[in-house]
């Protein structure tokens, strides 16, 4: 992957540079040199994931797609250690306690915290895509079955109405995440309410009242961009990461089955002159208009893997409901294809999910120690501790 | 329900499904001609299948939800009246009782070795099993893994509502205030303890019994169930891990980091297999963080003390909020010895690399010389630094030596009557009770030498005005004496025993030059005060923390 090449590289050149040690008036040009650098990548690397070039390695991605989520998490911690390599590597801690940063670097790490939140919200909303990806294998085990009879498809229109159905309450504010509790009470009766026959078992992972949207909107609320004098420089680069942080989260959010997601898709505070920034509004105004689109009608998420299960799910519902035997040989090539769509979906499940859940849980761990890293460089600038005795 | 109706229909049920499976088995293996007859045969029977499959999962949720069974773990309070040890800035001094109090550790309740329980009624497990092969042979595993894996984790989150388990997010608990999280932490380490070594391994071994003749299904299904809850646990554990260091954190930091090690072996035994090693990694890794975490706590202890400065010296010179503080602090610490031992030798291994002087840690491997010892040596020191640091507050040096002497002698007693004596040694509080009583010594002079310079000869020449000198030294040495009751019965010693010794050696010298004056220089009774009898009472008021005046009182 191209992001990766270009991250050592850029690595390796500044701590060469670093080890000289900046003076405290800091190596001005080399300075911005690096913030044009870091500006350059961040442009490069969401442009390549707004309108992804196919590679020798990965073929061209799907907006939204599983892989390409995995690449968006690839892009942000290219660029956190980027941004961490700038700010803090070989620099004189005291820098970053001066205005703004004094302000602006708190407010990152407030955000990170928010995203950590997020990130498990997310892990917990995977666990619901592979309950899909079950139901889904379900009905291409039926519907792949030779010969063709009433019992395998009954088996499948089972597994596809529990499918649609599960996808679909999920998005009803979310409001399984508590419904499920009182599955036990309910007895077995359950299986007769709205989420129609299933067990639906997805607990909130990060607090009963914890808030998807709320928790956007609070990473991007004192998100503002720097002017004047401040325009350039650390301050910049610090609105730059914290921007990209929150544009990932938010992709994540609309994406992936979470918590609460009601009214995610806002507008999105990053003025448009902003060079860096281009492909990151486009980005996001593509999301966020599919969003709407999902949102009036309740969908699980912008998910491609999941789209399409609902897609083809819906289409060999309405197929199994007026199956009468036997099939009709037209019919059924049609179906045939669809299964086998089905079927290369549920592989790209089963091979993306679990690498995905770990690397968001890898970002999740990347998050916690560049917060722990900063907090130390701020910590050698508070007390310089008086080693005593 | 077919479950419910009694052992007949189930097993009629379960004859009927077998049947269907034989007939389909059979039909299948007939060549396929173009025998239209049996081509509807087989759609028709497969179609039953169906019917009696899906009837099946019905009746599997049925049973999972009708028949699950809670272990309720002995109730536990976690917002007990037990206090932390925390320093009151306000200077309210901090009753020893109470941190002693504090110092239990978290009781590790009715939990220990193996606690396997039934998490089903183990009557229907035959039932389950009977289900289990029928749904698998005929192909519909998937069915089967589906409603039990979710009727499994629908038990496993009500029992952490049974258990009265909150779940935070990492931003609740790096903003939830400290009272809250020490009780929050102590529940985690109780409902860690139950939920791995009973629940889950319980939940474990139900899965086998179930399933555990189809390979590795049985742990692919545990994992799935237990997955959420397990990162929910472990997430927890990292808010606490990333939180900001503060001292009274540390044992709560360490219950956590042992309850933990403790666990660990259970964790691996649990998701040995492939589904979970990547939770287990995740849990070691949880340990080295909280380890790091307390050890960092830990060493901060030592920068908190001397970074504690005031410029107001503490009324009356008795013990301050700070040595209590410390002195109970380091106390509590010795019950965890083993495992500080370990996370500092651990640091060492980190920052220092000579192997001579791992020779020699081998050499002098007595106690005293542990990791914890040397480290505990260093923060008494920072202490006596900072105490006579806040000493030179004081105006008069008599008041200096008083609150050393007070101070000291307090760390000495503590150290003295506790486990503490086994890490500082015989030396150590040699040392210290030679450094208190040179301040009392010390006092002494400082005090007394003054005002019984009224009472001594030299200089009393002249035989003429020998008497009257005489008289006026006596009203001075009065006058003096007054001054110093007026000041010093505001003076504190809390301690009685140091008290007293402290009046004895007074009293010994004053009265004797005292009496000595008297009767050397035939003073009358007219022209004294206090007769030497009272002057011994009024040294008893001194060191009582409250002022008296000497002047104005009516006497007797």
């Amino acid at each position: 992957m191209p992001a990766t090449d270009y991250q050592g590289s850029f690595l390796g050149r500044i701590s060469i540079r670093r080890n000289q040690v900046m003076s405290m008036e800091g190596n001005h040009e080399q300075e911005i040199e690096d913030l044009e650098m870091f500006q350059k990548h961040v442009a490069d690397r969401f442009a390549d994931l707004l309108s992804p070039q196919p590679s020798e390695e990965a073929p061209a991605q799907t907006l939204c797609s599983i892989s390409w989520i995995r690449k968006l998490l690839d892009v942000f911690l290219c660029c956190d250690a980027e941004f961490k390599a700038i700010l803090i590597m070989g620099r004189d801690p005291s820098q970053i306690i001066k205005p703004p940063l004094d302000r602006l670097i708190p407010e990152l790490l407030d955000r990170a915290v928010k995203a950590l939140d997020i990130c498990n919200a997310i892990t917990n909303g995977i666990e619901a895509v592979k309950h899909y990806q079950k139901l889904a294998e379900i009905a291409v085990t039926a519907l792949e079955q030779r010969p063709f009879g009433d019992g395998q498809v009954k088996r499948a229109k089972k597994a596809l109405n529990s499918l649609i159905a599960a996808m679909s309450c999920e998005d009803k504010d979310g409001n399984n995440y508590t419904r499920t509790w009182s599955f036990g009470r309910r007895g077995a009766a359950a299986t007769s309410t709205k989420c129609t026959g299933q067990l639906r078992s997805l607990s909130w992972s990060v607090g009963r009242n914890w808030s998807a949207t709320k928790q956007i909107h609070a990473m991007s609320a004192n998100l503002v961009a720097p002017r004047g004098a401040e325009s350039s420089g650390l301050a910049l680069q610090v609105y730059i990461m914290s921007t990209i942080l929150v544009s990932v989260m938010w992709a994540m959010v609309a994406t992936i089955p979470c918590q609460e997601r009601t009214g995610l898709a806002t507008h999105f505070p990053v003025p448009k002159q902003l060079s860096w920034a281009h492909s990151m509004i486009a980005l996001h105004e593509k999301i966020g208009e599919e969003w709407k689109k999902k949102e009036k009608k309740g969908s699980a998420g912008l998910l491609e893997e999941m789209q399409k299960l609902e897609k083809l799910g819906q289409s060999l519902i309405e197929f199994t409901d007026n199956f009468q035997f036997p099939a009709e040989d037209e019919r059924a090539e049609e179906v045939t294809a669809q299964v086998a769509e089905m079927a290369e979906t549920c592989r790209r499940m089963e091979e993306g999910l679990v690498p995905l859940q770990m690397q968001i849980r890898e970002v999740f761990h990347r998050i916690v120690r560049s917060r722990a890293e900063f907090l130390d460089a701020l910590d050698s600038t508070g007390k310089v501790s008086a080693t005593a005795i | 329900m077919i479950w419910d109706a009694g052992p007949r229909e189930v097993s009629d049920y379960l004859g009927a499904v077998d049947e269907v499976q034989t007939l389909i088995e059979s039909l299948g293996s007939l060549s396929m001609s173009e025998n239209g007859e049996q081509k509807e045969l087989l759609y028709q029977v497969d179609n039953l299948l169906q019917v009696a499959m899906s009837r099946l999962e019905e009746e599997l949720i049925h049973i999972l939800v009708q028949h699950k069974q809670y272990f309720e773990p002995e109730y536990v309070s976690f917002h007990s009246c037990q206090e932390d040890v925390v320093y009151d800035e306000s200077m309210v001094s901090l009753e020893d009782e109470s941190v002693e109090e504090a110092s239990r550790r978290v009781s590790s309740g009715s939990v220990s070795g193996e606690n396997i329980i039934d998490l089903i009624d183990p009557r229907v497990i035959p039932d389950l099993k009977a289900i289990a092969n029928a749904m698998f042979a005929s192909n519909y595993d998937p069915e089967f893994c589906e409603a039990f894996i979710c009727a499994r984790k629908d038990a496993l989150n009500e029992y952490f509502i049974l258990l009265g388990l909150d779940i935070f997010s990492i931003e609740d608990v790096l903003r939830m205030k400290w009272s809250t999280l020490s009780s929050e932490i102590k529940k985690w380490n109780w409902a860690m303890k139950i939920i791995i070594r009973v629940y889950l391994a319980s939940e474990k071994q139900l899965c086998n019994k179930i399933l555990g003749g189809f390979g590795t299904v049985s742990s692919f299904c545990f994992v799935e169930i237990a997955r959420a809850s397990l990162l929910c646990l472990l997430n927890f554990g990292e808010a606490i891990a990333m939180g900001s260091i503060q001292p009274e954190k540390l044992f709560r930091l360490l219950d956590m980091y042992e309850v933990l090690d403790d666990l660990l072996i259970d964790i691996d035994c649990l998701l040995f297999e492939e589904a979970g090693s990547y939770i287990r990694i995740e849990f070691h890794e949880l340990l080295r963080k909280l380890g790091h975490s307390a050890r960092q706590t830990f060493l901060k202890l030592q920068n908190a003390i001397v970074s504690d400065t005031s410029m107001k010296p503490l009324p009356h010179g008795g013990i301050h909020p700070l040595t209590r503080y410390v002195m109970n602090y380091i106390k509590t610490l010795t019950i965890y010895d083993d495992t500080l031992n370990l996370l500092l030798e651990h640091q060492n291994m980190e920052y220092t690399n000579s192997v001579v002087e791992s020779e020699i840690e081998q050499e002098l491997s007595s106690i005293t010389f542990c990791p914890l010892a040397c480290h505990l040596c260093s923060i008494t020191s920072a202490l006596e630094c900072n105490l006579v640091k806040r000493s030179r507050l004081y105006k008069e040096d008599s008041l200096q030596h008083i609150f050393l002497m007070n101070n000291i002698h307090y760390m000495v007693q503590k150290i003295k009557n506790s486990d503490l004596s086994l890490f500082f040694g015989d030396e150590w509080i040699r040392k210290h009770n030679g450094k208190f009583q040179q301040h009392e010594t010390a006092y002494q002079r400082a005090t007394w030498c003054s005002v019984l310079s009224f009472l001594r000869d030299d200089g009393l020449v002249s035989n003429s005005v020998f008497k009257v000198t005489c008289k006026e030294r006596c009203r001075d040495f009065t006058a003096a004496f007054e001054e110093v009751y007026k000041i010093q019965t505001q003076w504190s010693i809390p301690d009685s025993q140091l008290k007293e010794d402290v009046l004895i050696s007074t009293s010994l010298k004053v009265i004797h030059a005292y009496r000595s004056f008297i009767g050397r220089h035939h003073i009358s009774d007219k022209h004294i005060k206090y007769t030497a009898d009272d002057l011994e009472k009024l040294l008893l008021d001194l060191f009582e923390g409250s002022r008296r005046s000497l002047r104005n009182s009516q006497r007797r």
